[in-house]
Order: C-alpha cells, then structure tokens, then sequence
C-alpha cells in the first residue's frame, strides 16, 4: 500500500493450480503446511506469487509464511531440476573424497549446493548422511543411489541422465 | 488474591500476575529482554530466571510462570546470577559491538545488562553476524546484526498491530527475524516494533544521529492528530522535537502509536512556518507587526458588524482552552455563526445525539472495549480513521474472542480479524443497514423498550427497511443482518463505534439517530462496560463539541457561513486552523465564498492554501508548543503539554484571541490555561469539579467510565439510495494522514507523498489499468486526474480517494454527499 515498497519482480505464473490447492483444504483447521504442500507438488516448488494468495485466502501473514517455509527443509523457493543430485556430506564421504565428487558435478554442470541448471534437469544437493557408509562417497539422483563414486563414474551417471529425457 | 514471598518480602498479588509481575509490584527488580507487559508471556530470552522453593531443581522463567499460594521465590543467588551472565554472553557472542554508533546506546537493554552483571570479557568466541542493513523505507532502519531474537517485533506487529509484518525465518544459526521473502520493510509504519525492541535492532531512521538519548527533554503530551488522544512524550533537544518516545506510563494507549504520532511530528520542526503575521497590501500578502495585523483585524470585523456579518470557522485542534476563549470571543464579536471542521459532520451528529441519547458523546471509555462480547463498527476500519483504537478492538478480537461485525463500504484490517462478520454495503447506505438492524431487534423481540420513548412510532418507520428490501438497496444479505442483530442484542457487553470526520460530512445526522436506535435498543448505551463511541476526527473534535463550537440559536453552521459568503450574504470570514479550501467539501462553495467575503481573517501555521486567498495571516502555533487540554473521543481530558518555543512571533491561539478580545473591548486576562480551564468548569457542566492540576498521567473522563443517556428516544432516521453510475466514488481517511496538517510531515509524506484513487482488481483489469496509471474521473460536474492504486478491499465499482491532498481538487467532486456517482477513464 505504500509508496516505498520496492519494486517486486513480478514472476509470471498461473495461479489456477495454486487456487485449486486452495480450495482442497479451504476448511480444514491447519491447511497451511497441506496447501503448501500441495503447491509444491503442482509447481514442483512454492512460486512466490503463491504466497501472498495463500495469505489473503487462509488469513495468515506472509511473513508466517515464508517462515514455515524456510523452516521445513522440504520446501522449495526456486524451480527445481528434473533430476535431483544429492551428494553426501557425511563424515564416511567426507574422509572418502565427497569433497572432490561434488566439485565434479560444479565443474561438469556449473551448480553448487540449492542450485539448479538453467534448462531446468539439474539441481545440486549437498546432504548429511544418507546411511549408505559402507559404499561411501555416495550421491543419490532422484531414487537412485551410486556408492563408490569417482570423478570417472561421476562422468558415467551425468552423461546417463543428461541422455535420458 | 496470592500471597508469596519473594526475596523474604511477603507479597500480594492478583491471581492471573506472573512471579516478575509481582516482583515489579513489590519493587523488587528483575531483569527482562523479552518480556513487554503488553505482550502475551514468551520466555525466550532466559534473563528473568529465578529460583522457586517448591520447584527445585532448576531455574523458573519469571516472566512467564504464574504466582501460586505460598511459592516462596528467590530473584538473586550466586547461581542465578551465573546463569544470566551465560545467557548474556550468548548473546554477546553473535551480537555486533557498535554500540559507539548505535542510537540506542543508553537506552538499550542489552547493554544495561551487559553493565549490570559487569561483563567485560566473553568466555566464548563466535562468528558475528554480517547481515545487510534494511534502510529502504525511510522511517524505520532495521539492523538484525544486532538482534538478540526475543521476538517482540513479531509478536507486537501481529499481537497489537495485527499486521504480521515479521517471522522469524530459518533454522538455527541462520535463524532471524525477517519479513516476507526477507524484503525491505513496508507496512503501516507505526513504530511499534521500533518502540519494542530492546536493542538497537529496530530504530526509527528520522531520529538518526540526532542526540543521545539522555540529552533529550521528555515532555509528555497528547499527540495532535487524531481523537484517540494518544499521549505521546516528547523529545526535545533544544527548540526541536527531535522524536516521539515509547511512553507505557501514560495515557490510555499503553505506548501504542500508529504513524501520524510516531514519525508525524516533524512539522512543528518546518522551516515553512508562519512566523510573522501578513496583511494584504496591493494585493500582496506582505509581514507586519502584530499591531498592524491586529488593527487590521478589528477594523475588518468591525465593518463586517455593520454590514452583513461575520462567519467563524473553527478547527478542532485547538485546546479546550482557546476554543473557549474563541466562543466567548465570537459573543464579542456578536456573532453566533461559529462551526468547526466542515459544519455538517459534527453539527448533524451531535443534532441527532442530542435527539436520541441526550448526550454528544461516548457513553464509555476505550479500555473497556477490550472486554466486549459484541463490537459493531461502522463505516471505518478504525486502524485507518482511529488507529490505536483499531488496535484496541484487534486485541478484544484476538485475545478476548469478541465477535466483530462491520458495517462498511469497503473492507479493511478490520474484516480479516478472526470472527470478523463484514456486512459490506454499497457506500452510502450504512443508514439502511442500521435501520434493518434495528428492524429486526424490534421483530424478533430482541430490543429492549422498557423505558424507551417513540418506539411504536420508530416501528412503523421500519416497515421499509425490513432485511429483505434493505438487502436489495444495499447487497448486505439479509441473513447476515438478522445474524448481526442476534448477536449485537446477545451480547453482554457491546461497543457500537461510529467514526466521524471531515470526509463524512453526508447524513451525519441520519447516521447518529441510527447508531443511537441501536444504542438504545440492545441496551449498549449507558449499560456498564458497554458504549455508543462516537469518535470524532480531530485531536480535540469532542472538545469542540463540548464547548459549544457550534451555531448558537439558529445561527450559521460551517456550509451555511460558507453558501451565505459565497451569495454575498456574509462580509467577513474568521478561519482558524482549519484550510476549508483543502478538505471541506464542494470547493467551488469555499472559493466562491473567499473570494466574495470582504474580509478573510485565516489563523494557522501554515501559510495554506485558505490563507494565501486571505486578507491577514496571524501566525499560530502548533500542540507541541502550547499548554492546555485535549478531549478526546472518550471524553479524556488530557493536558497537552509545551516541549518547544514557538518559531519568530507566532502565537498560541490562546494568545491571539486574548489580544483580540483586549482590542474589542472586552478585554479578558488569564493567567494562563489553568484559569481559563477553571471558567471553563464553572461554566460547561459536563466538566464541573475537575481541576486542571487532577488531570494525571491518565487523564480524567469527564462524566465517568459510564456515561449514562439523559434520555432514550428513538427515532426514524431517514436512510440512503444507492448512487447510480458504472462507479461510486467515496472519499476518507487514509491511514498514513490526518487533516492536512500530515502533508506537511515528513513521516507521512514518506510514504505516501500524492493523491490518488483506488479501485477494485476487477475494476483495474476490465479498464486495463495498471497501478500509478493517470486516471480521469468525473461527476459533479468536476473532472480530475488521479492516480490509480489497485487493490484488494474495494468491491467492484467502488472508489476511494483520501482527502488530504489540497492540490487534487477531491473536493471539487466531493460536495458532502455520502457516495458521488462518477466516471472513471484512462
Ligand atoms: S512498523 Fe508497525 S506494522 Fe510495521 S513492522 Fe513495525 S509493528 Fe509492524
Ligand atoms: S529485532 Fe529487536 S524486537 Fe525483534 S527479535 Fe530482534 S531484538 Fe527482539
Ligand atoms: S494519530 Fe491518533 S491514533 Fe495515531 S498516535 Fe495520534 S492520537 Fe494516536
Ligand atoms: S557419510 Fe555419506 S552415506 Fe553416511
Ligand atoms: S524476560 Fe523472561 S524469558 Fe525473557
């Protein structure tokens, strides 16, 4: 409402989904963390214009908001990639050299940690501990786990999924 | 009552008191970061822990833990003081050292507790934080560097301001508090945050490097912007008001500030003041003495006598004081045209009070809103009209579980609030909203009539303003009108809030009747803990009511002085802050008017719009540079206070018009406001037996927290049509403004610097207009350009344009009706 607000960049997006989502849980007591679950599920993130819907729509601040959604890991700002690269950061992997797999990945596809490539396939995750210690170091893409990863095998699963649709 | 021993002091306290409650109260000190008395308990920070005997073990947050019968309670042990070292030193950890440049040194809990428990060396060595600065809006800088997390910015923004403006975001280390997407701040600006935080994380920008916080002078006063009556203290450096300070020890409004009396201060500080008074010569204002200007005066008035008279035009932020001296000076005068802020507004109000209640006021004070079971408010959000007020009823809402019913024509704060049931009524109409209220009170056998005169009379009157066809004039279901009834005639204790103002001036009297009918008829008027309020625009808009700044027997009001000036009918015009051309409606009327009267006299401040077309300019002086007393919309009584002296030969209006009394020849000398509060009593006798040294910290509400009617009339009251037109234009208070008086602040001005009009998304998107797109609107046989401002509360069709802003021309539009059909082009 005021004139010092800054100029928000605007992201263009349609908010039909969003609204559905909406009006799944409209009634239901603590619809906040669903809807934005289930934004997140259509979108494949929160889109910000998202939120200043869910806010006039549920009644709760933005603020609020974006509050839960920092704090739950789970939840997405920024669009995602078709392939989510997970590399371990855990001690075993780290005594094993995630620290050489996952400059790998920044070498070969120009993303670091929460980053994603620019045709949208790849995002970079850096993790904790994903509990395969014995084939450590260990990335995950999606599903999928690879133990014992070298710069060379690294290569290997890039090219795989960069082929795959 | 619990009785408990704390520090071996036997201690007494209310059930519901909490240990560091009862400790304050029995003058036993604890420290606290986190903990506010406004706020609801949180026990985050850890810095209040004590010991209790019957909980062992382990170390009690104070501030949070309730009093039981015979705890015995331990505040300072070598543990204890142990412990909040450690939890300082936590906080030290991360927290920025700048406290050379930080503004809140001095007053910054942190750092008094830093000193208290003498810590000068940190056990543990941390990383600190190197967070950005947010300085994009130019009121409040905020700085979480030095954040301690204690939460009290969010907890106030959402739990008194209900804006929510922040969240704490993140986890961990990383934790902070921030707003939305972690942006520059952009809200309503009250400074409530800034007035919480304990360290110097939230500070308010305009203050920046100005002082120390103790070289300031504190001078408490009552903020001169609005009827809340807010008191505000001062912090005057030498003839400046450098800042307005958090003051929880006076008032009724626990501190709590909206921006017009937080950052709206800085135009007493103006280099534009009026310090000279000016006379007309060759067409020119030019400066002169006071004692050319004076004669000038007397002369001009004089003639006005023998000719065809003269008109006074009053504002309503002069003290009781003045506008007493006023009245009596317009008896000198020989006139009884005398009228305040734009005639009709109050005159019709207080018309149909006088009909229905017999008194022209709130029957009851704000603090007892807070325990409402029903609020009715009409025709205002309150956070924008009355702000502080607005706060009062979120807070009844929030904590208290009131139900909220709104009667308006557009939504706001106010119908987001939880139970909030919003009857949205094309504008204009609220009249017939009230009269299918009452309508239905009266059917469903719900009113109250025992004792209530013309009841049978006023039924008969509602046989057109049954839900139904009131649901047809207005869009308010009729359902939902019945539902609001039930609930108002339910309640056991009920608030109907009616605001008044300037932008309101159309079917105030109607409006008063129909507020009154249902005053009357749920038993809300005179019911203890319940209340008609009435509150009026100004600081001392009651006051003025009070003292009879009205027409006398007869006489011309404000829009009759102004039509008889403008036929020629009227030869001199007395303005006295107030700027007709600005904000009165029709200002075709008001320029007609200034240009055919022979004679206009304008006091003010401010050389305005009003006062260049004037004939003498006296110079007056603004609330933060004269004594006196303030009456605000609950009828408190408060002294306002001076901080600074007045700028080159300006003079309080007290001043002036004893020099003009002197000159015609009745000459009145007061020693000062005390004396004059004193006639005031002996002759107003709302305000006898207060004395004006009794006016404490809280100030006195004349008549009592109850107020009882002197009598119970109900009456028909005439509702409205609905304006025909693709748009209806409705015109108002925005929040960030009061008056005219806030454009010349730069607070205010800060964020909102223009005029403009707001319409409805679906308005925007069918005309394809975006926001800050000049806009043509036209009706009344006036067109003007605005710019646009797209948004969310505004049903389709409906416009809104504050009336602050002179230069717009609204008031071309504007000529006093409730709702003005126009057309709306790009
Ligand atoms: S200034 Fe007022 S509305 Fe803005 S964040 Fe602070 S408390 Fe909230
Ligand atoms: S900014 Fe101030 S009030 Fe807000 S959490 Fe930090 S220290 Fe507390
Ligand atoms: S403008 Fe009104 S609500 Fe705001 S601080 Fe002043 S008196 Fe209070
Ligand atoms: S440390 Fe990588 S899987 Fe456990
Ligand atoms: S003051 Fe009690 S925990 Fe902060």
């Amino acid at each position: 409402m005021s004139n010092a607000a800054e100029n928000v960049q605007e992201q263009e997006i349609d908010l039909a989904g969003a609204n559905q989502v909406i009006d799944k849980y409209l009634d239901m007591k603590g619809a906040l963390m669903p809807v934005l679950q289930g934004i997140q599920e259509f979108y494949g993130y929160v889109p910000e214009p998202t939120v200043p819907l869910v806010a006039e729509r549920l009644n709760v601040y933005p603020s609020q908001i974006y509050g839960v959604l920092t704090f739950y890991a789970q939840f997405h700002l920024k669009p995602r990639g078709k392939y989510i690269v997970r590399v371990c950061m855990g001690t075993a992997c780290h005594v094993k050299g995630a620290g050489r797999i996952a400059g790998t990945l920044e070498e070969r596809l120009g993303i670091t940690h929460a980053e994603t490539t620019e045709d949208l396939k790849f995002t970079a995750e850096y993790v904790a501990c994903i509990g395969a210690c014995g084939m450590a170091p260990v990335i995950m893409v999606n599903d999928a786990t690879y133990g014992s990863m070298s710069v060379q095998k690294m290569d290997e699963v890039i090219a795989k999924y960069k082929a795959m649709e | 009552m619990v009785n408990l021993t704390i520090d071996g002091k036997q201690v007494k306290v209310g059930k519901t008191a909490t240990i560091y409650e009862a400790a304050q109260e029995a003058g036993i000190h604890i420290p606290v970061l986190c903990y506010a008395k406004k706020l609801l308990p949180y026990g985050a920070c850890r810095v209040c822990l004590v010991e209790v005997e019957q909980m062992k073990g382990r170390l009690i947050p104070s501030c949070t833990t309730p009093v039981t019968e015979g705890m015995v309670v331990t505040t300072s042990t070598p543990e204890i003081v142990k412990v909040r070292k450690t939890v300082l030193e936590f906080l030290l950890v991360n927290h920025v050292i700048e406290c050379p440049v930080c503004d809140k040194g001095g007053e910054c809990d942190l750092q008094d507790l830093t000193y208290e428990f003498g810590l000068s060396t940190n056990r543990f060595e941390g990383e600190k934080f190197a967070l950005p600065t947010d300085e994009i809006n130019p009121l409040i800088e905020r700085n979480m560097n030095r954040c301690v997390l204690c939460g009290k910015c969010a907890r106030v923004c959402d739990e008194i301001v209900a804006y929510g403006s922040y969240s704490f975001i993140n986890r961990g280390f990383e934790s902070k508090i921030a707003t939305a997407f972690d942006r520059g701040l952009n809200c309503e600006f009250c400074g409530q945050c800034v007035s919480m935080c304990p360290v110097g994380a939230i500070l308010p920008r305009p203050f920046k490097f100005k002082a120390r916080p103790w070289q300031l002078k504190e001078v408490d006063s009552v903020c001169g912007y609005c009827g809340n009556g807010c008191t505000v203290t001062l912090g005057v450096l030498g003839d400046k008001v450098e800042t307005i300070r958090f003051n929880d020890k006076t008032g009724v409004n626990d501190g709590n500030l909206c921006i017009r009396g937080r950052f709206g201060y800085s135009y007493v500080n103006s280099g534009d003041r009026l310090t000279k008074p000016l006379l007309r010569k060759d067409g020119q204002l030019v400066e002169v003495d006071w004692k050319e200007a004076i004669d000038a005066v007397v002369d001009g008035f004089g003639k006005a006598r023998t000719e065809k008279g003269l008109g006074i035009l009053s504002g309503a932020r002069l003290t009781n004081e003045e506008l007493f001296l006023l009245k009596n000076l317009a008896q000198t005068l020989g006139t009884g045209n005398l009228d305040h802020s734009g005639g009709e507004c109050y005159k019709g109000l207080t018309e149909g009070l006088k009909e229905t209640l017999g008194v022209t006021a709130s029957t009851a004070t704000f603090p007892q809103v807070e325990e409402c079971d029903v609020i009715l408010a009409i025709r205002s959000d309150f956070y924008e009209t009355h702000p502080v007020f607005g706060m009062v009823v979120n807070q009844a809402v929030k904590r208290h579980g009131a139900k909220l019913l709104v009667v308006s024509d557009k939504k706001g704060k106010f119908t987001k609030l939880p139970n909030a049931q919003t009857l949205l009524n094309a504008p204009g109409l609220e009249v017939n909203v009230l009269n299918a209220m009452a309508q239905t009170l009266l059917e469903e056998n719900l009113a109250v009539i025992d004792g209530v005169d013309g009841s049978a009379e006023f039924k008969i009157s509602l046989t057109d303003y049954t839900p139904e066809i009131v649901a047809k004039q207005t869009g308010v279901a009729a359902d939902a009108i019945r539902e609001a009834a039930r609930k108002l005639a339910a309640a056991k204790k009920s608030a109907i809030l009616l605001a008044y103002g300037l932008p309101y001036t159309g079917a105030s009297r109607e409006l008063g009747i129909a507020a009154a009918n249902l005053a009357i008829l749920t038993g809300s008027a005179g019911r203890q803990g319940s209340g008609l309020y009435i509150c009026g625009e100004k600081a001392n808009s009651q006051g003025a009511v009070d003292l009879g700044i009205l027409p006398a027997g007869g006489a011309l009001g404000a829009q009759g002085m102004l039509k008889a000036a403008a036929a020629g009918d009227l030869s001199a015009l007395y303005v006295v802050g107030e700027d007709p051309l600005s904000s009165y409606p029709d200002r075709d009327q008001v320029e007609a008017a200034l240009e055919k009267a022979s004679f206009v006299v304008v006091q003010d401040i401010f050389l305005t719009p009003t006062a260049e077309k004037a004939d003498v300019v006296l110079p007056a002086v603004s609330f933060a540079e004269k004594d006196g007393t303030f009456t605000n919309a609950e009828r408190r009584l408060q002294r306002v206070r001076r901080g600074i002296p007045s700028p080159g030969d300006a003079k309080s209006d007290f001043a002036i018009f004893e020099m003009l009394a002197a000159r015609c020849g009745s000459p009145v000398k007061y020693t000062g406001p005390a004396a004059v509060f004193t006639e005031i009593t002996a002759s107003i006798p709302e305000y006898a037996g207060i004395s004006f040294d009794s006016i404490g910290p809280k100030g006195i509400v004349w008549g009592g927290e109850t107020l009882a009617p002197a009598r119970k009339k109900v009456l028909p009251a005439a509702g409205g049509k609905a304006s025909e037109g693709p748009f209806t234009l409705v015109t108002g208070s925005a929040l960030y403004h009061s008056g005219t008086v806030s454009t010349r602040a730069k607070g205010p001005m800060a964020v909102v610097s223009e005029p403009y009009i707001e319409l409805a998304r679906e308005d925007a998107s069918a005309l394809k207009v975006n926001e800050g797109d000049l806009l043509t609107v036209k009706g009344n046989g006036a067109e003007i350009k605005l710019k646009a401002r797209i948004g969310t509360r505004l049903p389709k069709g409906v416009l809104f344009a504050p009336y602050h802003f002179g230069g717009a021309g609204i008031n071309r539009l504007y000529k006093g009706q409730t709702a003005v059909a126009v057309q709306l082009s790009k």
